[in-house]
């Protein structure tokens, strides 16, 4: 038992409560999710800050990544490695309506998460690479970083839809956990 | 009802963005001649675009990354340096 699994039984006193997202975790989803729609919505794309903050956002996903190599036990990418099979099964139970809990991110989610951390790094890269002397003014450049940020708000849609819908399949407060860092689980559910 | 509504106003949003984020296209025959003056001025023109009604030139000129905004009769309006 490490310490962070420690504090957390020590909190989950009340049953059916469980400790999963640790404050880093928490901490980068909500500044992330706040950079972001300032990027995609707010920001002017040619002024400085736009840059500024998309900088912010790649280094919001590098200590991501890091934290997914020596976080604590949910953070880490072993805990939801990309399993397509897993994540094939899960549609299974949602057509269902067959309840089966993942204490950390679901298979379905954890390919969203792959997906959106892949391409946020590849808004960086190329939104940093349109500021250079070599593709200055390069227009499929351009193209492809807007391409990739409708994708990525697509994905955002999608995140929270799926987010909604397997609440509510699970009885489980998927939002708040994200807030509160505790999954509030059914007692009589299986984990 | 919440969760519809978060949604769509998220997805609206986004839209909105979207269609202020495309700077559109110019016309071959405009492209060609700022292109062609700009050059002879010592310009390196990377694109030319428009934006808010104004045509936009991204071109470098002695190593500086310059957006270059020309009026209809090909006037330089206004040069904005991304150093």
């Amino acid at each position: 038992m490490t310490l962070q699994d420690h504090i957390g039984a020590q909190h989950a006193a009340t049953p059916g409560r469980h400790y999963v997202w640790d404050p880093l975790v928490r901490l980068f989803h909500w500044a992330l999710v706040g950079a972001f729609a300032f990027e995609a919505v707010l920001s002017d794309p040619e002024s400085k800050l736009h840059q500024n903050v998309g900088f912010v956002v790649l280094g919001l996903v590098l200590a991501r990544v890091l934290w997914g190599l020596i976080g604590t036990r949910h953070a880490r990418f072993s805990d939801f490695p990309p399993s397509p099979a897993a994540a094939i099964g899960q549609l299974e139970d949602m057509a269902r309506g067959r309840r089966r809990i993942h204490l950390g991110h679901s298979p379905l989610g954890a390919l969203m998460i792959y997906n959106l951390l892949a391409t946020l790094i590849a808004i960086g890269v190329t939104g940093y690479a349109m500021t250079t002397l070599t593709f200055w003014g390069a227009e499929w450049l351009e193209e492809l970083h807007e391409g990739l940020v409708g994708w990525a708000e697509i994905s955002v849609v999608a995140h929270i839809a799926a987010v909604f819908v397997e609440s509510r399949r699970l009885r489980i407060n998927l939002p708040r956990a994200m807030v509160t860092g505790y999954k509030q689980i059914d007692p009589q559910d299986r984990v | 009802m919440t969760i519809l509504r978060t949604i769509a106003a998220t997805a609206l949003l986004m839209g909105f963005a979207g269609m202020g984020m495309a700077s559109e296209k110019v016309d071959p025959a405009t492209s060609a001649a700022v292109t062609e003056k700009l050059t002879a001025e010592g310009y390196d023109v990377r694109s030319v675009q428009m934006e808010d009604g104004m045509i936009e030139v991204y071109a470098i000129k002695d190593g500086a990354k310059l957006e270059i905004y020309l009026n209809d009769a090909y006037e330089i309006v206004k040069v904005k340096n991304e150093d």
